[in-house]
Formats: C-alpha cells, sequence, structure tokens
C-alpha cells in the first residue's frame, strides 16, 4: 500500500539547497534581462521609425507563438547542430529571455502608449533631453502602469524556469525528478518542489513589491512631502 | 546672454509650415519687442498652436526663419534644448506631470534640467506658489487640484525655469468659467511685470488690458496686427470683422 512518507526524500536534500539557488539565479537573471529586452523591444514598437517598429512587432509575435520548451530546445540543441555550443544554463537563460521579453515589450508598450502627448510636449518645452523626459516623466509613469502585470510576468518566469530541467540544468525541477526516481517516492517530491515554486515565486514578488514600494517613495528631487 | 535690447526677441521670416500636403503657416512674419503681449485670435484650425509649436522647436518647419534672442530655432539639432529652457509653454490641457507634487513638478526641470541645488529652487518655488496665489496647495498632487489650480502651477512650473519668453496656447479654453478669472488675473500679473508673453485667447478682455498687439491669424496668415483697443473697435478686414463679432456676442 502507498503511505505518504516526505521523511523518505532526507537522504536526498543534499543537492537541494544549490538546486534552489541555481532557480533563483536563472529566474533573476532572465526577469533582468528581460526587462531590458522589454523596454528595449517597447522603445522600438513606438518608435517613429517604420523600421524599428516593425523589428519589434515581428519579434514579440514570433516569440509569442513558440512555446517556450521549443525556444529552449533551439537553442541548446538547434544552435549545437550548426556549430554553436551554448551550455544548458545559458541556453535557458537565453530561451527564457527572448520568451519574456516578448511578453516585457507588450506590457511596457501599454505603458507607453498609456502616456499622453502632452507631457512629452511639457517636458520637451521646459528643455529636457530624451533621457531627461523618459527617466523624470515618462518612466515613473509607466512604472506604476506595469507594476501589477509584471508581477504576474515575474512569476510566470520563475516558473517557465523549470522547463530548464529538460537540458539537465541543475534545478529545483531536476532535483525532483532525481529525489523521485531514486526513492519511488514521485508524490512527495512533487508535492515539496510544488511548495518550493510557490515559495520562490512569492520571494520574487515580495522582492519586486518591496523594491517599488521603495522607488515610488523616493522623491525625484531633494524633497517630500 | 547679452542681447541688443533694441533686437528683437522672437524675429519670424517668412515662416512656412506643412503637414505632409497641408500647408499651415503660409509665410508669418513677426517681430517681438521685449516686454510686449501679443495675444492671439482667429477661427480654430488657422494654424495659432503651430505657430507657437514652431516657436519652441516642439514641430519641424519647412520654410522661413525663427530667430529667438538672435539664434536660429532649428527643431532638430542640439541646441533647441537651450532654447527651450529659455522659453516657457503653457498648455491648454496644463500638462502637468502627475506622478508629482505641485512643487515637485515646479522644481523638476530647474534641478534636473538647469542643474540648479535643489534648496535654492525649493525657495524661488514658494515664492512662485505665492505668486500664482497657491501656497497652500504645493504638496497637492496635480489630480487633486480644480483645472484653475492646475493651470497655475503650470504658470509657476513655466517660471521656474527663468524664461525670457513665456507662450500661452488658449490656457483657460479648459477651465470650468469660474475658475478662468483667477489664471487670467494671474496672466495679467505676469504682464504688468513685463514679461514678454505670446497668448492664443478668446479672451478679449485679457486683451484689452494688458495686450499691446493682438494678432487675428486666419488660413495660416497673419491677416491684421494691431493695439487690442484698435483692432476690437474698428476691425480693417472684413474677415477679422467677423470673427470678432462672433466672438464678441458670445
Ligand atoms: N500633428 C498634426 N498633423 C497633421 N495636421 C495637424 C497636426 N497638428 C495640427 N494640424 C492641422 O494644422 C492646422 C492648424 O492647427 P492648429 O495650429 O492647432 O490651429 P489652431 O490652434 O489655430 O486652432 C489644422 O488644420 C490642424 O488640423
Ligand atoms: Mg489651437
Amino acid at each position: 500500500m502507498y503511505e505518504f512518507n516526505l521523511a523518505g526524500l532526507l537522504p536526498y536534500t543534499g543537492p537541494l539547497p544549490r538546486a534552489i539557488v541555481l532557480t533563483l539565479w536563472l529566474s533573476t537573471l532572465s526577469i533582468l534581462l528581460s526587462v531590458a529586452v522589454g523596454v528595449l523591444g517597447a522603445l522600438c514598437r513606438t518608435s517613429t521609425s517604420l523600421i524599428l517598429r516593425w523589428i519589434g512587432g515581428a519579434y514579440v509575435e514570433v516569440l509569442r507563438n513558440i512555446p517556450l520548451l521549443v525556444v529552449i530546445y533551439l537553442i541548446f540543441f538547434g544552435l549545437a547542430q550548426v556549430g554553436l555550443r551554448v551550455d544548458g544554463f545559458n541556453s535557458a537563460l537565453i530561451a527564457l529571455t527572448l520568451n519574456a521579453g516578448a511578453y516585457m515589450t507588450e506590457i511596457f508598450r501599454g505603458g507607453l502608449t498609456a502616456i499622453p502627448r502632452g507631457q512629452y510636449e511639457a517636458a520637451r518645452s521646459q528643455g529636457m533631453t530624451g533621457y531627461q523626459l523618459y527617466r523624470y516623466v515618462v518612466f515613473p509613469q509607466v512604472f506604476r502602469i506595469i507594476y501589477a502585470p509584471l508581477g504576474n510576468l515575474m512569476i510566470g518566469i520563475v516558473i517557465g524556469s523549470s522547463l530548464a530541467s529538460v537540458i539537465g540544468v541543475e534545478e529545483v525541477t531536476t532535483w525532483m525528478r532525481r529525489a523521485g526516481d531514486e526513492t519511488f517516492r514521485y508524490m512527495e517530491s512533487f508535492l515539496a518542489v510544488g511548495v518550493i515554486y510557490v515559495v520562490l515565486a512569492q520571494t520574487i514578488n515580495i522582492g519586486r513589491i518591496v523594491t517599488g514600494r521603495w522607488l515610488l517613495s523616493r522623491a525625484p528631487i531633494g524633497h517630500r512631502r | 546672454m547679452s542681447t541688443d535690447p533694441s533686437s528683437p526677441v522672437l524675429r519670424i521670416e517668412g515662416l512656412v509650415k506643412r503637414y505632409g500636403p497641408h500647408l499651415v503657416i503660409d509665410g508669418v512674419d513677426l517681430d517681438v519687442a521685449a516686454g510686449q503681449v501679443v495675444v492671439f485670435v482667429g477661427p480654430s484650425g488657422t494654424g495659432k498652436s503651430t505657430l507657437l509649436r514652431c516657436v519652441n522647436g516642439l514641430e519641424d518647419i519647412q520654410g522661413g526663419r525663427i530667430l529667438f534672442e538672435g539664434q536660429p530655432v532649428l527643431s532638430r539639432s542640439s541646441a533647441i534644448h537651450a532654447v527651450r529652457r529659455r522659453i516657457g509653454m503653457i498648455f491648454q490641457g496644463f500638462n502637468l506631470y502627475p506622478h508629482l507634487t505641485a512643487l515637485q513638478n515646479v522644481t523638476l526641470a530647474p534641478v534636473k534640467v538647469l542643474g540648479e541645488p535643489a534648496k535654492d529652487v525649493e525657495e524661488r518655488a514658494r515664492g512662485l506658489f505665492r505668486k500664482v496665489r497657491l501656497e497652500h496647495r504645493a504638496h497637492a498632487f496635480p489630480s487633486q487640484l480644480s483645472g484653475g489650480e492646475q493651470q497655475r502651477v503650470a504658470i509657476a512650473r513655466a517660471l521656474a525655469m527663468n524664461p525670457h519668453l513665456l507662450m500661452f496656447d488658449e490656457p483657460t479654453s479648459a477651465l470650468d468659467p469660474e475658475t478662468v478669472g483667477d489664471v487670467l488675473a494671474v496672466m495679467e500679473d505676469l504682464a504688468r511685470e513685463g514679461r514678454t508673453m505670446l497668448v492664443v485667447t478668446h479672451e478679449i478682455g485679457f486683451a484689452r488690458h494688458v495686450g499691446d498687439r493682438m494678432i487675428f491669424m486666419d488660413g495660416g496668415k497673419i491677416v491684421e496686427d494691431r493695439p487690442p483697443e484698435e483692432m476690437i473697435a474698428s476691425p480693417e478686414n472684413p474677415r477679422t470683422r467677423q470673427f470678432l463679432g462672433s466672438i464678441l456676442h458670445h
């Protein structure tokens, strides 16, 4: 008879901390890089240049319509076939970044298009350079708009990082399969990892909320209310 | 900036502005001397806003030239930022920065664009809030202010840059009638201080009280340019007469 026994996993918890760190590291890097891709992508998609708009649009449409798993295979196995070897971690990082970058682009674009023209005109009429205009007027407003959708996407990245297990990255899902195979305690390992993902995703989410509050509370200039 | 007092603050020569094939400014010549208050009137769509937007390079131009304090205004050159710092613009829709308090709206550009110490700017800003009669609202966000209050903050924001020219594009058109007077009062104070101002408005009372010149525009051209009192009393051009008639009996 099957008997639930979480303690049966105990002998295999040794590599777990490393696996958790790797999942967190992969997710955090993917989030940071995809934010950068998203900002660039959104600036392209809202650019006055037709070519940039086209490139941004094509990127989003292509990457949104290919499953993340397929992108991971393409980079890990596909590129290897044409002689470009990328290791497992970096393949997963690139794939997650490209995939999430497409969604980031759409989130940032939504934020950018929500800023009325008058804001740009007011800032320009005060002599702001392009950098100053985005830094002090546009992005702070965009940030408030995208703050919530960004949270969903960040959690999606943490969860998506589990697909790195298919190319042998030693992260949490890989640990789960191995621990299950070795102990036959599949149910226990699945449940344990399920809980671990909830905690990791919420850790990143709380990180977002704390950073967000901190950014929002900072006055752009010397004084506060 | 040493400028010859006899040379105009603003000189516009043969200005042409097109949007695609659509001719919007059709050869405008205009000199504005220091301290002059020039009021622009005319039917909607005749290029009044566009003219102001060309002056600070928010629009590129297709012909003629604009000299501000002797320097050409070139919308795509890097020198345009320096020109805009010396020209304050007030918009019909206020365009305050909604994520900043009224005070921060006023201090942002002097600190970040002019690089002045925040403390000095804040002190100057407090003075400006008194000037626009909003001392008590300095820490409110734009969404907490009435239209008239927002427009007065926008005026303070423009003044904080110590501009040499102020441009108002229908500053009271989006306001509830009861708050129009507060904004006009502030503008009249500025005019009496000897500021150089370009004002697009249909507030004939303002033109009459403090305007030095009234310019009637139609079809992208200056049709008539005279002292307000004269133009209102006896418009020369039939189009001017018709237009003034329509707004005076409103
Ligand atoms: N960005 C633009 N693109 C195309 N046409 C424009 C644009 N802005 C203004 N116009 C046109 O230019 C003309 C003059 O507009 P505007 O300067 O706003 O007139 P006014 O301020 O006198 O009402 C109008 O016919 C308007 O439709
Ligand atoms: Mg207009």
